[in-house]
Protein backbone atom coordinates (compact mmCIF):
# COMPACT_ATOMS: atom_id res chain seq x y z
CA UNK A 1 0.00 0.00 0.00
CA UNK A 2 0.97 3.61 -0.64
CA UNK A 3 1.81 5.51 2.23
CA UNK A 4 1.84 8.81 0.50
CA UNK A 5 -1.60 8.62 -0.03
CA UNK A 6 -3.10 11.82 2.17
CA UNK A 7 -6.08 11.52 3.57
CA UNK A 8 -8.13 14.43 4.66
CA UNK A 9 -11.80 13.73 6.37
CA UNK A 10 -14.83 14.55 4.08
CA UNK A 11 -16.80 16.07 6.84
CA UNK A 12 -18.13 18.39 6.63
CA UNK A 13 -17.53 21.67 9.68
CA UNK A 14 -19.69 24.53 8.76
CA UNK A 15 -20.56 26.80 12.01
CA UNK A 16 -24.18 27.32 12.40
CA UNK A 17 -23.72 31.02 11.61
CA UNK A 18 -22.84 30.07 8.17
CA UNK A 19 -25.54 27.62 7.24
CA UNK A 20 -27.95 30.49 8.19
CA UNK A 21 -26.65 31.99 4.72
CA UNK A 22 -26.59 28.74 2.64
CA UNK A 23 -29.16 28.11 0.34
CA UNK A 24 -31.13 25.59 2.18
CA UNK A 25 -28.62 25.97 5.35
CA UNK A 26 -30.13 23.54 7.58
CA UNK A 27 -30.26 25.58 11.56
CA UNK A 28 -30.65 24.39 14.37
CA UNK A 29 -34.13 24.90 16.62
CA UNK A 30 -32.02 27.53 18.84
CA UNK A 31 -30.39 28.96 15.82
CA UNK A 32 -33.78 29.50 13.95
CA UNK A 33 -35.26 30.69 17.38
CA UNK A 34 -32.76 33.48 17.65
CA UNK A 35 -32.88 34.01 13.74
CA UNK A 36 -36.60 35.54 14.53
CA UNK A 37 -35.29 37.17 17.71
CA UNK A 38 -32.62 39.37 15.38
CA UNK A 39 -34.89 40.14 12.78
CA UNK A 40 -37.47 41.96 15.90
CA UNK A 41 -34.91 43.29 17.15
CA UNK A 42 -33.56 44.50 14.22
CA UNK A 43 -37.14 45.51 13.35
CA UNK A 44 -37.48 47.53 16.64
CA UNK A 45 -34.17 49.40 16.41
CA UNK A 46 -35.25 50.74 13.13
CA UNK A 47 -38.38 51.60 14.46
CA UNK A 48 -36.68 53.20 17.23
CA UNK A 49 -33.89 54.47 15.28
CA UNK A 50 -36.48 56.70 13.11
CA UNK A 51 -38.54 57.82 15.96
CA UNK A 52 -34.76 59.20 17.05
CA UNK A 53 -34.52 60.80 13.79
CA UNK A 54 -37.50 62.66 13.24
CA UNK A 55 -37.50 63.83 17.01
CA UNK A 56 -33.54 64.87 16.43
CA UNK A 57 -34.79 66.46 12.93
CA UNK A 58 -37.60 68.41 13.77
CA UNK A 59 -35.63 69.90 16.73
CA UNK A 60 -32.74 71.58 14.08
CA UNK A 61 -34.41 72.42 10.92
CA UNK A 62 -37.17 74.99 10.22
CA UNK A 63 -40.87 73.47 8.90
CA UNK A 64 -40.35 74.80 5.52
CA UNK A 65 -37.05 72.56 5.29
CA UNK A 66 -38.88 69.50 7.13
CA UNK A 67 -41.13 69.78 3.93
CA UNK A 68 -38.82 68.94 1.49
CA UNK A 69 -36.71 66.23 3.52
CA UNK A 70 -37.33 63.20 2.20
CA UNK A 71 -35.75 61.34 4.97
CA UNK A 72 -38.21 63.38 7.24
CA UNK A 73 -40.87 62.26 5.22
CA UNK A 74 -40.12 58.88 5.60
CA UNK A 75 -40.17 58.44 9.19
CA UNK A 76 -42.51 61.14 10.14
CA UNK A 77 -45.39 59.12 10.10
CA UNK A 78 -43.97 56.29 12.49
CA UNK A 79 -45.14 56.94 16.48
CA UNK A 80 -42.66 55.94 18.66
CA UNK A 81 -43.13 52.82 21.07
CA UNK A 82 -43.98 54.36 23.80
CA UNK A 83 -46.80 56.00 22.24
CA UNK A 84 -48.12 53.01 20.76
CA UNK A 85 -47.84 51.78 24.47
CA UNK A 86 -50.14 54.50 25.75
CA UNK A 87 -53.07 54.23 23.01
CA UNK A 88 -52.70 50.83 23.42
CA UNK A 89 -53.43 51.19 26.80
CA UNK A 90 -55.76 54.31 26.54
CA UNK A 91 -58.39 52.21 24.05
CA UNK A 92 -58.50 49.11 26.45
CA UNK A 93 -59.07 51.29 29.03
CA UNK A 94 -61.56 54.06 28.15
CA UNK A 95 -62.91 52.91 24.64
CA UNK A 96 -63.65 49.15 24.91
CA UNK A 97 -60.88 48.05 22.74
CA UNK A 98 -61.72 43.61 24.02
CA UNK A 99 -65.13 44.30 22.52
CA UNK A 100 -64.02 45.70 19.14
CA UNK A 101 -61.77 43.14 18.72
CA UNK A 102 -63.74 40.10 19.61
CA UNK A 103 -66.54 41.50 17.11
CA UNK A 104 -64.00 41.42 14.71
CA UNK A 105 -62.73 38.16 15.61
CA UNK A 106 -66.04 36.83 15.67
CA UNK A 107 -66.78 38.07 11.81
CA UNK A 108 -63.19 37.04 10.64
CA UNK A 109 -63.70 33.44 11.83
CA UNK A 110 -67.52 33.01 10.89
CA UNK A 111 -67.08 34.80 7.32
CA UNK A 112 -63.65 32.35 6.87
CA UNK A 113 -66.00 28.87 8.25
CA UNK A 114 -69.04 30.55 5.77
CA UNK A 115 -66.80 30.80 2.80
CA UNK A 116 -64.45 27.93 3.58
CA UNK A 117 -67.84 25.77 3.65
CA UNK A 118 -69.34 27.09 0.43
CA UNK A 119 -66.06 27.17 -1.60
CA UNK A 120 -65.18 23.51 -1.36
CA UNK A 121 -68.54 22.74 -2.35
CA UNK A 122 -68.20 24.71 -5.34
CA UNK A 123 -64.61 23.85 -6.26
CA UNK A 124 -65.17 20.22 -5.36
CA UNK A 125 -67.71 20.21 -7.89
CA UNK A 126 -65.93 21.25 -10.67
CA UNK A 127 -64.52 18.08 -11.60
CA UNK A 128 -68.43 17.39 -12.67
CA UNK A 129 -68.13 19.28 -15.96
CA UNK A 130 -72.07 20.34 -15.20
CA UNK A 131 -70.54 22.66 -12.77
CA UNK A 132 -67.40 23.60 -14.28
CA UNK A 133 -68.96 26.68 -16.12
CA UNK A 134 -70.47 27.75 -12.39
CA UNK A 135 -66.87 27.77 -11.06
CA UNK A 136 -65.47 29.84 -13.45
CA UNK A 137 -67.96 32.42 -12.91
CA UNK A 138 -67.35 32.92 -9.58
CA UNK A 139 -63.78 32.76 -9.97
CA UNK A 140 -63.99 35.86 -12.77
CA UNK A 141 -66.28 37.83 -9.91
CA UNK A 142 -63.15 38.11 -7.55
CA UNK A 143 -61.92 40.78 -10.12
CA UNK A 144 -65.50 42.79 -10.06
CA UNK A 145 -64.98 45.80 -7.61
CA UNK A 146 -66.95 45.26 -4.47
CA UNK A 147 -68.84 48.05 -4.17
CA UNK A 148 -71.15 45.72 -7.06
CA UNK A 149 -72.00 43.49 -4.33
CA UNK A 150 -72.46 45.80 -1.32
CA UNK A 151 -74.83 47.37 -3.04
CA UNK A 152 -76.92 44.36 -3.31
CA UNK A 153 -76.43 43.33 0.06
CA UNK A 154 -77.57 46.52 1.80
CA UNK A 155 -80.63 46.21 -0.36
CA UNK A 156 -81.05 42.19 1.29
CA UNK A 157 -80.16 42.78 4.84
CA UNK A 158 -80.28 45.53 7.17
CA UNK A 159 -77.15 47.50 7.67
CA UNK A 160 -75.47 45.49 10.61
CA UNK A 161 -73.93 42.08 11.15
CA UNK A 162 -75.96 39.80 8.67
CA UNK A 163 -75.04 42.31 6.03
CA UNK A 164 -70.90 42.24 7.58
CA UNK A 165 -71.33 38.38 7.42
CA UNK A 166 -72.69 37.93 3.73
CA UNK A 167 -70.11 40.67 2.16
CA UNK A 168 -66.99 39.00 3.74
CA UNK A 169 -68.33 35.40 3.01
CA UNK A 170 -68.70 36.32 -0.99
CA UNK A 171 -65.76 38.54 -0.77
CA UNK A 172 -63.28 35.67 0.23
CA UNK A 173 -65.12 32.78 -1.33
CA UNK A 174 -64.36 34.48 -4.94
CA UNK A 175 -60.85 33.79 -4.19
CA UNK A 176 -60.48 30.65 -2.21
CA UNK A 177 -62.56 29.44 -5.10
CA UNK A 178 -59.72 30.37 -7.23
CA UNK A 179 -57.19 28.74 -4.93
CA UNK A 180 -58.83 25.82 -4.13
CA UNK A 181 -60.28 24.73 -7.64
CA UNK A 182 -56.02 25.13 -8.57
CA UNK A 183 -55.67 22.11 -6.15
CA UNK A 184 -58.18 20.23 -7.28
CA UNK A 185 -56.03 20.72 -10.64
CA UNK A 186 -52.97 19.83 -10.01
CA UNK A 187 -54.22 16.25 -8.65
CA UNK A 188 -51.97 14.09 -10.35
CA UNK A 189 -53.80 11.86 -13.27
CA UNK A 190 -52.38 9.31 -12.11
CA UNK A 191 -53.89 8.98 -9.14
CA UNK A 192 -57.33 8.85 -10.74
CA UNK A 193 -56.05 6.45 -12.68
CA UNK A 194 -55.59 4.36 -9.86
CA UNK A 195 -58.24 4.64 -8.10
CA UNK A 196 -60.10 3.60 -12.27
CA UNK A 197 -58.18 0.58 -12.28
CA UNK A 198 -58.49 -0.72 -9.54
CA UNK A 199 -62.45 -0.37 -9.66
CA UNK A 200 -63.21 2.44 -7.73
CA UNK A 201 -66.74 3.71 -9.04
CA UNK A 202 -67.54 7.56 -9.76
CA UNK A 203 -68.40 8.59 -5.91
CA UNK A 204 -65.27 6.39 -4.92
CA UNK A 205 -63.07 8.46 -6.80
CA UNK A 206 -64.65 11.74 -6.06
CA UNK A 207 -63.89 11.18 -2.13
CA UNK A 208 -60.58 9.21 -2.42
CA UNK A 209 -58.81 11.03 -5.41
CA UNK A 210 -60.77 14.49 -5.22
CA UNK A 211 -61.90 15.19 -1.63
CA UNK A 212 -59.68 13.47 1.23
CA UNK A 213 -56.12 14.12 -0.04
CA UNK A 214 -56.73 17.47 -0.88
CA UNK A 215 -58.12 18.53 2.35
CA UNK A 216 -54.13 19.33 3.66
CA UNK A 217 -54.11 21.62 1.41
CA UNK A 218 -57.21 23.33 0.97
CA UNK A 219 -56.29 24.22 4.63
CA UNK A 220 -53.30 26.01 3.21
CA UNK A 221 -55.64 27.92 1.19
CA UNK A 222 -58.00 29.07 3.56
CA UNK A 223 -54.95 29.98 5.53
CA UNK A 224 -53.64 32.10 2.71
CA UNK A 225 -57.06 33.50 2.01
CA UNK A 226 -57.42 34.69 5.81
CA UNK A 227 -55.46 37.48 4.75
CA UNK A 228 -57.22 38.90 1.89
CA UNK A 229 -59.74 38.35 4.83
CA UNK A 230 -58.60 40.86 7.07
CA UNK A 231 -58.06 43.47 4.28
CA UNK A 232 -61.45 42.94 3.41
CA UNK A 233 -62.83 43.13 7.21
CA UNK A 234 -61.18 46.15 7.79
CA UNK A 235 -63.20 48.10 5.09
CA UNK A 236 -66.12 46.09 5.35
CA UNK A 237 -66.87 46.99 9.04
CA UNK A 238 -66.44 51.16 7.34
CA UNK A 239 -69.55 50.44 5.86
CA UNK A 240 -71.39 50.93 9.13
CA UNK A 241 -69.80 52.81 11.60
CA UNK A 242 -72.01 52.46 14.71
CA UNK A 243 -71.04 49.03 14.91
CA UNK A 244 -67.87 47.23 17.04
CA UNK A 245 -64.90 46.26 15.18
CA UNK A 246 -61.20 47.07 14.79
CA UNK A 247 -62.14 48.55 10.96
CA UNK A 248 -64.46 51.36 12.34
CA UNK A 249 -61.76 52.36 15.13
CA UNK A 250 -59.36 52.27 12.40
CA UNK A 251 -61.05 54.32 10.22
CA UNK A 252 -61.99 56.78 13.15
CA UNK A 253 -58.70 56.98 14.62
CA UNK A 254 -57.24 57.35 10.90
CA UNK A 255 -59.97 60.63 10.09
CA UNK A 256 -59.05 62.03 13.11
CA UNK A 257 -55.06 61.84 12.57
CA UNK A 258 -54.11 59.50 15.93
CA UNK A 259 -51.70 57.45 14.46
CA UNK A 260 -50.35 55.77 17.56
CA UNK A 261 -54.17 54.30 17.62
CA UNK A 262 -53.62 52.92 14.23
CA UNK A 263 -50.36 51.81 14.53
CA UNK A 264 -51.92 49.49 18.30
CA UNK A 265 -54.58 48.40 16.11
CA UNK A 266 -52.27 47.19 13.61
CA UNK A 267 -50.07 45.72 15.78
CA UNK A 268 -53.28 44.25 16.81
CA UNK A 269 -54.22 42.45 13.66
CA UNK A 270 -50.60 41.49 13.31
CA UNK A 271 -50.36 39.63 16.28
CA UNK A 272 -54.17 37.69 15.84
CA UNK A 273 -52.71 37.12 12.22
CA UNK A 274 -49.59 35.00 13.99
CA UNK A 275 -51.85 33.39 15.37
CA UNK A 276 -54.10 32.36 12.98
CA UNK A 277 -50.97 30.80 11.09
CA UNK A 278 -49.94 28.76 13.60
CA UNK A 279 -53.16 27.58 14.33
CA UNK A 280 -53.77 26.06 10.75
CA UNK A 281 -50.03 25.00 10.39
CA UNK A 282 -50.84 23.33 13.60
CA UNK A 283 -54.41 21.83 12.32
CA UNK A 284 -52.77 20.40 9.52
CA UNK A 285 -50.45 19.02 11.09
CA UNK A 286 -52.19 17.40 13.47
CA UNK A 287 -55.36 16.37 11.20
CA UNK A 288 -52.74 15.38 8.48
CA UNK A 289 -49.86 14.24 9.59
CA UNK A 290 -48.50 12.41 6.44
CA UNK A 291 -48.54 15.83 4.55
CA UNK A 292 -45.54 17.16 6.28
CA UNK A 293 -43.39 14.59 5.50
CA UNK A 294 -41.23 15.59 2.63
CA UNK A 295 -41.35 13.11 -0.50
CA UNK A 296 -38.74 11.92 -1.54
CA UNK A 297 -37.53 11.30 -4.88
CA UNK B 1 -45.42 -15.58 10.83
CA UNK B 2 -46.20 -12.99 13.55
CA UNK B 3 -48.51 -14.52 15.90
CA UNK B 4 -51.98 -14.44 14.33
CA UNK B 5 -54.28 -17.31 14.90
CA UNK B 6 -56.34 -18.45 11.66
CA UNK B 7 -55.08 -17.92 7.84
CA UNK B 8 -58.18 -16.19 6.44
CA UNK B 9 -59.09 -18.09 3.59
CA UNK B 10 -62.06 -16.49 2.31
CA UNK B 11 -62.01 -14.29 -0.74
CA UNK B 12 -59.19 -17.22 -2.16
CA UNK B 13 -61.41 -20.21 -1.74
CA UNK B 14 -64.26 -19.01 -3.32
CA UNK B 15 -62.47 -18.76 -6.43
CA UNK B 16 -65.08 -19.82 -9.41
CA UNK B 17 -62.89 -22.49 -11.17
CA UNK B 18 -64.16 -20.93 -14.64
CA UNK B 19 -61.89 -20.41 -17.76
CA UNK B 20 -60.31 -16.64 -17.80
CA UNK B 21 -59.11 -15.79 -21.05
CA UNK B 22 -58.22 -12.32 -22.45
CA UNK B 23 -57.90 -11.34 -25.79
CA UNK B 24 -56.00 -8.55 -28.45
CA UNK B 25 -58.34 -8.60 -31.50
CA UNK B 26 -56.90 -6.53 -34.42
CA UNK B 27 -55.85 -3.76 -32.38
CA UNK B 28 -54.63 -0.73 -33.78
CA UNK B 29 -53.51 2.81 -32.01
CA UNK B 30 -52.76 6.17 -33.73
CA UNK B 31 -51.73 8.98 -31.91
CA UNK B 32 -52.26 12.80 -33.65
CA UNK B 33 -48.80 14.10 -33.76
CA UNK B 34 -48.21 18.00 -33.48
CA UNK B 35 -48.27 18.94 -37.35
CA UNK B 36 -52.37 17.31 -37.64
CA UNK B 37 -50.62 14.21 -39.16
CA UNK B 38 -51.59 10.43 -38.14
CA UNK B 39 -48.78 8.47 -36.34
CA UNK B 40 -49.53 4.69 -35.95
CA UNK B 41 -47.76 3.09 -32.93
CA UNK B 42 -49.96 0.09 -33.01
CA UNK B 43 -51.17 -1.97 -35.79
CA UNK B 44 -53.22 -4.75 -36.27
CA UNK B 45 -52.07 -6.12 -32.87
CA UNK B 46 -53.68 -9.32 -31.64
CA UNK B 47 -53.12 -12.05 -29.50
CA UNK B 48 -54.77 -13.70 -26.51
CA UNK B 49 -53.97 -15.04 -23.19
CA UNK B 50 -55.10 -19.05 -22.66
CA UNK B 51 -55.95 -20.91 -20.02
CA UNK B 52 -53.50 -23.03 -18.15
CA UNK B 53 -55.65 -25.18 -15.42
CA UNK B 54 -55.15 -24.38 -12.40
CA UNK B 55 -51.60 -22.46 -13.17
CA UNK B 56 -51.08 -18.90 -12.16
CA UNK B 57 -49.95 -17.49 -15.67
CA UNK B 58 -47.41 -14.82 -15.98
CA UNK B 59 -47.77 -13.82 -19.44
CA UNK B 60 -44.72 -10.96 -20.50
CA UNK B 61 -44.68 -8.58 -23.65
CA UNK B 62 -41.64 -7.99 -24.41
CA UNK B 63 -40.16 -4.89 -26.36
CA UNK B 64 -37.39 -2.51 -26.93
CA UNK B 65 -38.24 1.51 -25.73
CA UNK B 66 -40.59 2.94 -27.50
CA UNK B 67 -42.41 0.87 -29.29
CA UNK B 68 -45.33 0.90 -27.41
CA UNK B 69 -45.82 -1.15 -24.31
CA UNK B 70 -47.04 1.41 -22.49
CA UNK B 71 -50.16 2.24 -24.76
CA UNK B 72 -50.85 -1.46 -24.75
CA UNK B 73 -51.01 -1.72 -21.28
CA UNK B 74 -53.34 1.23 -21.26
CA UNK B 75 -55.26 -0.04 -23.95
CA UNK B 76 -55.51 -3.74 -22.02
CA UNK B 77 -56.61 -1.95 -19.36
CA UNK B 78 -59.67 0.48 -20.79
CA UNK B 79 -57.66 3.59 -19.80
CA UNK B 80 -57.00 4.55 -23.07
CA UNK B 81 -59.61 3.24 -26.38
CA UNK B 82 -57.62 1.85 -29.29
CA UNK B 83 -58.42 3.46 -32.67
CA UNK B 84 -59.63 -0.12 -33.98
CA UNK B 85 -60.04 -3.30 -32.61
CA UNK B 86 -60.87 -5.14 -29.47
CA UNK B 87 -60.19 -5.75 -26.17
CA UNK B 88 -62.11 -9.01 -24.95
CA UNK B 89 -62.20 -10.50 -21.49
CA UNK B 90 -64.44 -13.91 -20.28
CA UNK B 91 -67.48 -12.76 -18.50
CA UNK B 92 -68.81 -15.36 -16.08
CA UNK B 93 -69.12 -18.59 -18.56
CA UNK B 94 -66.22 -19.69 -21.03
CA UNK B 95 -66.24 -19.08 -24.82
CA UNK B 96 -68.83 -15.48 -23.79
CA UNK B 97 -66.49 -12.72 -24.04
CA UNK B 98 -67.03 -9.10 -23.96
CA UNK B 99 -65.24 -5.97 -24.32
CA UNK B 100 -62.78 -4.75 -21.63
CA UNK B 101 -64.04 -2.02 -19.47
CA UNK B 102 -61.98 0.41 -16.72
CA UNK B 103 -61.99 -1.86 -13.39
CA UNK B 104 -61.29 -5.49 -14.46
CA UNK B 105 -58.20 -5.29 -15.61
CA UNK B 106 -55.83 -4.04 -12.08
CA UNK B 107 -52.73 -2.27 -13.24
CA UNK B 108 -49.15 -1.91 -11.30
CA UNK B 109 -48.13 1.42 -12.79
CA UNK B 110 -44.27 2.50 -13.32
CA UNK B 111 -44.31 4.75 -10.71
CA UNK B 112 -46.57 3.01 -8.06
CA UNK B 113 -48.68 5.76 -7.03
CA UNK B 114 -50.94 4.60 -3.58
CA UNK B 115 -53.39 6.59 -1.88
CA UNK B 116 -50.87 8.66 -0.31
CA UNK B 117 -53.13 10.25 2.63
CA UNK B 118 -54.19 6.46 3.50
CA UNK B 119 -51.49 3.90 5.89
CA UNK B 120 -49.83 1.06 4.12
CA UNK B 121 -52.69 -1.26 5.77
CA UNK B 122 -55.84 0.64 4.78
CA UNK B 123 -54.59 1.03 1.33
CA UNK B 124 -54.85 -2.68 0.94
CA UNK B 125 -58.04 -3.42 2.71
CA UNK B 126 -60.21 -0.80 1.54
CA UNK B 127 -59.72 -1.32 -2.20
CA UNK B 128 -60.46 -5.23 -0.55
CA UNK B 129 -63.71 -3.79 1.05
CA UNK B 130 -64.79 -1.54 -1.70
CA UNK B 131 -63.97 -3.57 -4.82
CA UNK B 132 -63.58 -7.35 -3.92
CA UNK B 133 -66.54 -6.93 -1.41
CA UNK B 134 -64.80 -8.29 2.11
CA UNK B 135 -66.15 -8.15 5.22
CA UNK B 136 -63.72 -5.16 7.10
CA UNK B 137 -62.56 -7.65 9.72
CA UNK B 138 -61.92 -10.44 6.71
CA UNK B 139 -60.36 -7.68 4.76
CA UNK B 140 -57.66 -6.44 7.28
CA UNK B 141 -56.57 -9.93 8.26
CA UNK B 142 -56.21 -10.76 4.00
CA UNK B 143 -53.68 -7.29 4.13
CA UNK B 144 -52.46 -8.30 7.30
CA UNK B 145 -51.77 -11.61 5.71
CA UNK B 146 -50.13 -10.20 2.39
CA UNK B 147 -47.58 -7.89 4.46
CA UNK B 148 -46.62 -10.58 6.46
CA UNK B 149 -45.84 -12.20 3.93
CA UNK B 150 -44.08 -9.84 2.21
CA UNK B 151 -41.91 -8.60 4.72
CA UNK B 152 -43.84 -5.47 5.30
CA UNK B 153 -45.59 -5.69 8.57
CA UNK B 154 -43.50 -4.00 10.12
CA UNK B 155 -44.81 -1.20 7.84
CA UNK B 156 -48.52 -1.37 8.32
CA UNK B 157 -49.36 1.56 9.65
CA UNK B 158 -46.18 3.70 7.64
CA UNK B 159 -47.70 6.30 5.36
CA UNK B 160 -46.83 5.51 2.17
CA UNK B 161 -44.19 8.41 1.51
CA UNK B 162 -42.52 6.46 4.31
CA UNK B 163 -41.77 3.33 2.14
CA UNK B 164 -38.89 2.63 0.48
CA UNK B 165 -38.74 2.29 -3.77
CA UNK B 166 -38.53 -1.64 -3.21
CA UNK B 167 -41.45 -1.09 -0.40
CA UNK B 168 -43.43 0.73 -2.16
CA UNK B 169 -43.58 -1.88 -5.42
CA UNK B 170 -45.08 -4.85 -3.29
CA UNK B 171 -47.66 -2.94 -1.59
CA UNK B 172 -48.75 -1.57 -4.82
CA UNK B 173 -48.81 -4.82 -6.51
CA UNK B 174 -50.24 -6.04 -3.34
CA UNK B 175 -53.07 -3.52 -3.96
CA UNK B 176 -54.07 -4.50 -6.70
CA UNK B 177 -54.00 -8.18 -5.34
CA UNK B 178 -56.71 -7.48 -2.34
CA UNK B 179 -59.14 -6.14 -5.23
CA UNK B 180 -59.21 -10.51 -5.96
CA UNK B 181 -59.01 -9.39 -9.80
CA UNK B 182 -58.00 -12.13 -12.53
CA UNK B 183 -55.61 -10.10 -14.55
CA UNK B 184 -52.97 -7.96 -13.19
CA UNK B 185 -50.66 -5.67 -15.73
CA UNK B 186 -47.24 -4.59 -14.47
CA UNK B 187 -45.40 -1.89 -15.95
CA UNK B 188 -41.71 -2.48 -16.61
CA UNK B 189 -41.24 -3.97 -12.74
CA UNK B 190 -37.97 -4.30 -13.03
CA UNK B 191 -36.65 -1.10 -14.29
CA UNK B 192 -33.78 0.63 -13.14
CA UNK B 193 -33.25 -1.98 -10.33
CA UNK B 194 -29.83 -3.94 -9.61
CA UNK B 195 -29.43 -7.62 -10.49
CA UNK B 196 -30.45 -8.93 -7.30
CA UNK B 197 -33.52 -6.98 -7.01
CA UNK B 198 -34.39 -7.84 -10.14
CA UNK B 199 -34.27 -11.62 -8.43
CA UNK B 200 -36.24 -10.49 -5.80
CA UNK B 201 -38.79 -9.05 -7.78
CA UNK B 202 -39.08 -12.29 -9.70
CA UNK B 203 -39.32 -14.70 -6.89
CA UNK B 204 -42.15 -12.03 -5.47
CA UNK B 205 -44.17 -12.28 -8.77
CA UNK B 206 -43.71 -15.74 -8.98
CA UNK B 207 -45.00 -16.00 -5.43
CA UNK B 208 -47.70 -13.49 -5.67
CA UNK B 209 -48.72 -15.34 -8.59
CA UNK B 210 -49.15 -18.86 -6.35
CA UNK B 211 -51.09 -17.21 -4.03
CA UNK B 212 -54.62 -17.23 -6.38
CA UNK B 213 -54.01 -20.44 -9.14
CA UNK B 214 -56.47 -18.00 -11.03
CA UNK B 215 -54.32 -15.07 -11.17
CA UNK B 216 -52.90 -13.95 -14.62
CA UNK B 217 -50.10 -11.49 -14.69
CA UNK B 218 -49.11 -9.37 -17.72
CA UNK B 219 -45.71 -8.11 -17.59
CA UNK B 220 -44.63 -5.37 -20.04
CA UNK B 221 -41.09 -5.18 -20.08
CA UNK B 222 -37.61 -4.45 -22.10
CA UNK B 223 -35.63 -6.98 -19.92
CA UNK B 224 -35.15 -10.36 -22.20
CA UNK B 225 -33.53 -12.04 -19.49
CA UNK B 226 -36.00 -11.81 -16.80
CA UNK B 227 -38.87 -12.20 -19.31
CA UNK B 228 -37.84 -15.35 -19.83
CA UNK B 229 -36.90 -16.22 -16.12
CA UNK B 230 -40.43 -14.82 -14.98
CA UNK B 231 -43.16 -15.68 -17.59
CA UNK B 232 -44.84 -19.35 -19.04
CA UNK B 233 -45.33 -17.18 -22.12
CA UNK B 234 -43.43 -14.37 -24.25
CA UNK B 235 -45.25 -12.03 -26.88
CA UNK B 236 -42.95 -10.40 -28.55
CA UNK B 237 -43.56 -6.69 -29.74
CA UNK B 238 -41.93 -5.46 -32.81
CA UNK B 239 -42.10 -3.51 -36.20
CA UNK B 240 -42.34 -5.22 -40.04
CA UNK B 241 -39.50 -4.15 -42.06
CA UNK B 242 -39.47 -2.91 -45.76
CA UNK B 243 -37.01 -4.40 -48.31
CA UNK B 244 -33.93 -1.74 -46.86
CA UNK B 245 -34.49 -2.51 -43.58
CA UNK B 246 -36.16 0.45 -42.40
CA UNK B 247 -38.68 -0.24 -39.68
CA UNK B 248 -42.14 0.47 -40.82
CA UNK B 249 -44.78 2.14 -38.61
CA UNK B 250 -46.54 0.06 -36.22
CA UNK B 251 -46.21 -2.56 -33.69
CA UNK B 252 -47.13 -5.81 -33.73
CA UNK B 253 -46.56 -8.96 -31.85
CA UNK B 254 -43.88 -10.29 -33.67
CA UNK B 255 -43.23 -13.51 -32.17
CA UNK B 256 -44.57 -15.91 -29.47
CA UNK B 257 -42.61 -18.06 -27.07
CA UNK B 258 -44.70 -20.32 -25.42
CA UNK B 259 -42.10 -21.65 -22.54
CA UNK B 260 -44.35 -24.47 -21.42
CA UNK B 261 -43.91 -26.29 -23.87
CA UNK B 262 -40.49 -25.33 -24.98
CA UNK B 263 -40.35 -27.10 -21.49
CA UNK B 264 -38.53 -23.96 -19.78
CA UNK B 265 -41.55 -22.67 -17.56
CA UNK B 266 -41.12 -23.16 -14.35
CA UNK B 267 -37.62 -24.12 -13.74
CA UNK B 268 -35.56 -22.25 -10.54
CA UNK B 269 -32.58 -23.29 -13.21
CA UNK B 270 -33.68 -21.88 -16.31
CA UNK B 271 -31.07 -20.19 -16.68
CA UNK B 272 -28.69 -22.65 -16.82
CA UNK B 273 -30.61 -24.31 -19.88
CA UNK B 274 -29.42 -24.25 -23.18
CA UNK B 275 -32.42 -23.21 -25.19
CA UNK B 276 -32.86 -20.37 -22.55
CA UNK B 277 -29.66 -18.56 -24.02
CA UNK B 278 -30.69 -19.62 -27.52
CA UNK B 279 -34.02 -18.28 -27.29
CA UNK B 280 -32.11 -15.31 -25.65
CA UNK B 281 -29.66 -14.60 -27.96
CA UNK B 282 -32.77 -15.23 -30.67
CA UNK B 283 -34.44 -12.42 -29.31
CA UNK B 284 -31.38 -10.25 -29.25
CA UNK B 285 -30.14 -10.36 -32.30
CA UNK B 286 -33.25 -11.26 -34.10
CA UNK B 287 -36.00 -8.98 -33.19
CA UNK B 288 -34.03 -5.76 -30.92
CA UNK B 289 -31.52 -4.29 -33.68
CA UNK B 290 -34.59 -4.22 -36.19
CA UNK B 291 -35.86 -1.36 -34.18
N1 LIG C 1 -50.02 11.09 -26.56
C1 LIG C 1 -49.15 10.74 -27.52
N2 LIG C 1 -49.07 11.44 -28.67
C2 LIG C 1 -48.21 11.09 -29.63
N3 LIG C 1 -47.37 10.05 -29.56
C3 LIG C 1 -47.40 9.31 -28.43
C4 LIG C 1 -48.28 9.62 -27.35
N4 LIG C 1 -48.08 8.72 -26.38
C5 LIG C 1 -47.11 7.90 -26.81
N5 LIG C 1 -46.70 8.24 -28.06
C6 LIG C 1 -45.69 7.57 -28.86
O1 LIG C 1 -46.02 6.19 -28.93
C7 LIG C 1 -44.85 5.42 -28.93
C8 LIG C 1 -44.96 4.32 -27.92
O2 LIG C 1 -44.97 4.88 -26.63
P1 LIG C 1 -45.00 3.95 -25.35
O3 LIG C 1 -45.00 4.82 -24.16
O4 LIG C 1 -46.11 3.00 -25.48
O5 LIG C 1 -43.60 3.20 -25.47
P2 LIG C 1 -42.97 2.07 -24.54
O6 LIG C 1 -42.81 0.86 -25.36
O7 LIG C 1 -43.74 1.95 -23.29
O8 LIG C 1 -41.54 2.66 -24.25
P3 LIG C 1 -40.65 2.59 -22.90
O9 LIG C 1 -40.08 1.21 -22.83
O10 LIG C 1 -39.58 3.60 -23.17
O11 LIG C 1 -41.54 2.94 -21.76
C9 LIG C 1 -43.68 6.35 -28.70
O12 LIG C 1 -43.03 6.56 -29.93
C10 LIG C 1 -44.33 7.63 -28.22
O13 LIG C 1 -43.62 8.73 -28.66
MG1 LIG D 1 -43.39 2.48 -21.17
Amino acid sequence: MDSNIEITSTKEKTSPLLEAFRVYGEVSTFVRSNLIAIWVLLFLGLWLLSVALRKSMAETMTSTELLDNWLYNLVRPFPSPSEVTTALYNMWAKHQLLSHVWSTLKLNVIGLIYSSIISLVISYLSVIPIFKPFNSFVKLLRYIPFIGFTLIFFSLFTIGWPTKVAMLTTGMTFFLVTSMTDVINSIPRMKYELAKVLGYNDWQVFYNVVVRPTLPQMIDMVAQNAAIGWIMITSIETYSRNEKGIGTQLYAYYSTNNLPEVYALLLIIGFIALLEDSLFSFLKRFLFPYSVIAERG
Amino acid sequence: MTEREKVVTGPLSQVNLLEPLLTVDNVCKDFSLNDGKKFPVLKNLSFSIKNIQNKPQIVSILGPSGIGKTTILRIIAALERPTSGHILITEDEPNKMRDVKLGDVGVVFQKYPLFDDLSVLDNLVQPGIRIAKLDAKVAREQALQYLDKFELFKQSLYWPVQLSGGQRQRVAILQQLMTNKHFIILDEPFSGLDPVSITNVINLIKNIANQHTLNTFIIITHDITSALTVSDTIYLLGREVDEKGEALPGARIMKEYDLISEGLAYLPDIEEKARFAEIRKEIKLDIFPRL
